[in-house]
């Protein structure tokens, strides 16, 4: 009730009109009750995992055992060093994203129109699969089949390069995230920069503003909305990430790309140790929400108010 | 004038420097499709196919192929599965795309424009179905699916694809309409209704929007990989990426791995092409 009355819709009294709450809910509703469905059952499977031990050695066996795989985890040496390295992998590529998404954005707008299909290909690594950019990550950077080798080839050398080093395997898989992620996040931006009016810059022009002024002051504030959402989604999606790392590095060197995710995998489908894995994987959930509940407080919600 | 000069260099430069990050990781796996096992293992390795053939190309499709000097590449035993794949794939996106944008289209428009009680707790309801990392929701399907006897259908693939791309397409929707020019309160003043203004009003105006939500449903159903390996390898419901992965793992195939994945990125392709005429008919207008 209370929003009908709101300053700025004077709205004249209407017989059939519903109010914005129901509309929403008309719409949000069925699509809320489907995910629920089909999300609840194997997330409360899952909660249901955690507290259990699950033996398939001699016959399948579930054992209550309480909350003992949760402070497993606590003390679990690999659990921490894993989560290192997500948050690792999740920082560089959400920097990095943002950057080159913002970047190539910044190219497309300035190309003339006859080099406008240009467009289409600078999008097309947003095209492919995770799991391919892993497998084309894993051949570019290898030492026996990579550019590094090729290129040190070039001048004579014929040492083999690795760019898939124990040390900087983190940095290399969030640059090829990066790549892969990108574009989409640049067409987003050009969508947004294509509506801010043409004389916004005029008047920059008229201020005599500097070229690093018009672009703080003009180009990215509309732009700031954006941006936030992708760095929520980038960090999500890192967070996540699993087939693209499993196709790059199967956590290799060394287990030095063993993201959370990859060792859950480990846990999980190769130990099969099903109860131990299902309560990593809440503390995982609870890493995911963590970060963006805290990219929400400090950015979203002064994105918001404006 | 030459001041124009040197904006120019600076733009071809940024453009070339583009072109190279896009392309350089691609072209480097691909170029293996047209060469042959020893080419492949070549040190240091070889920047082109010194002499392209199609081999594999022929082999993924389960056709032998034999060069003029009548070496014979074998058809490959995956062939069955990837043909079953690329139909698969393509079903199952075209499903789930038109499912996605018909729910998600309105969800992010109320979300995005609409002020009501609540708003903030089903927002993070969708954001939470977004967080679920699929390793941990995995082995629940699994069992579930077994339970229901929706493993190894196109059914069962299909709706797990909808939880994945409802949410996060409506998360990217939302920053999108909340840009658009307020027009529909002028509409609601001239007396629409609710649906009108939607239909009538913001679809046309957000049109490049919603194509571009159709796109990123097609996309994301289209390269799902984890799911897919663990419900319906090996069966008849198999899709591309999953039938791909017989050349990655069992026996390394990496010219018929890059074949394949050329397939697999065609579609995508074409429509990241309409993508981008849909972004440059919205800058006329």
């Amino acid at each position: 009730m209370a929003d009908t009355t709101r300053s700025d819709t004077p709205a004249p009294p209407r017989a059939a009109e519903i109010s914005n709450l129901s509309f929403a809910l008309i719409i949000s509703v069925p699509v809320l009750l489907f995910l629920l469905v089909v999300v609840a059952y194997p997330l409360a499977y899952a909660f249901y995992l955690s507290f259990h031990e699950i033996r398939f050695f001699g016959g399948y066996s579930a054992t209550w055992n309480g909350l003992a795989n949760y402070s497993k985890v606590f003390s679990d040496q690999s659990f921490w060093s894993s989560l290192g390295r997500t948050l690792r992998f999740t920082a560089e590529t959400v920097v990095l994203t943002l950057a080159v998404g913002l970047g190539l954005a910044l190219i497309l707008k300035h190309l003339p129109a006859k080099w406008r299909w240009l467009r289409a290909l600078i999008i097309l690594p947003w095209a492919v699969s995770p799991y391919g950019a892993g497998i084309f990550f894993t051949y570019l950077g290898r030492g026996q089949t990579g550019i590094g080798t090729a290129v040190a080839g070039w001048f004579g050398s014929d040492h083999t390069l690795n760019l898939i080093s124990a040390r900087f395997v983190i940095e290399y898989l969030a640059v090829g995230a990066a790549w892969n992620m990108a574009p989409l996040v640049a067409f987003f931006l050009l969508a947004n920069m294509l509506t801010t009016p043409a004389r916004l810059y005029d008047l920059a022009k008229i201020d005599q503003m500097s070229r690093l002024e018009t672009f703080w002051h003009v180009t990215l504030p509309p732009l700031r909305f954006t941006l936030f959402v992708f760095s929520c989604i980038t960090t999500v999606l890192a967070m996540k990430t699993f087939d693209y790392i499993f196709t790059a590095t199967q956590g290799g060197p060394g287990g030095a790309s063993a993201v959370l995710t990859y060792t859950l995998y480990k846990i999980s489908f190769v130990n099969l140790d099903l109860g131990y894995g299902a309560a990593m994987s809440f503390f995982l959930l609870a890493v995911i929400l963590g970060a963006t509940g805290l990219l929400y407080l400090l950015w979203g919600r002064k994105e918001e108010r404006q | 004038m030459t001041g124009r000069n040197t904006k120019t260099f600076w733009l071809v430069l940024a453009v070339a420097v583009a072109l190279l990050w896009t392309f350089l990781p691609m072209y480097w796996v691909v170029k293996y499709a047209f060469m042959t096992k020893t080419e492949i293992a070549r040190f240091p390795p070889m920047l082109y196919p010194p002499e392209p053939i199609l081999a594999s190309f022929f082999n993924i499709f389960g056709f032998d192929y034999t060069t003029a000097e009548g070496t014979v590449f074998k058809a490959s035993g995956q062939a069955r599965q990837i043909i079953l794949g690329l139909r698969n794939s393509l079903i199952v996106a075209a499903i789930v795309t038109a499912i996605t944008t018909l729910v998600v289209v309105p969800l992010s428009y109320v979300f995005a424009r609409l002020q009501f009680p609540f708003k903030g707790k089903l927002l993070a309801a969708i954001l939470l179905s977004v967080s679920l990392p699929p390793v941990s929701t995995l082995i629940p399907f699994y069992t579930l699916y077994v339970q229901l006897g929706l493993t190894g259908t196109l059914f069962g693939l299909i709706v797990v694809t909808l939880t994945i791309t409802i949410p996060i397409v409506a998360w990217m929707l939302i920053g999108f309409f909340r840009n658009l020019p307020p027009v529909e309160l002028l509409a609601r003043v001239d007396g629409f209704s609710r649906l009108y203004t939607l239909t009538r009003i913001i679809v046309p105006m957000a049109r490049s929007g919603i194509m571009v939500a159709a796109v990123i449903a097609f996309l994301f159903s289209w390269n799902e990989y984890v799911y897919a390996q663990i419900l319906v390898t090996g069966s008849n419901a198999v899709t591309l990426p999953a039938a791909m992965s017989g050349f990655l793992f069992q026996v390394p195939e990496p010219a018929q791995l890059a074949a394949s994945l050329l397939l697999s990125l065609l579609p995508p392709f074409c429509i990241a092409f309409f993508l981008q005429k849909h972004i440059a008919e919205m800058h006329i207008a």
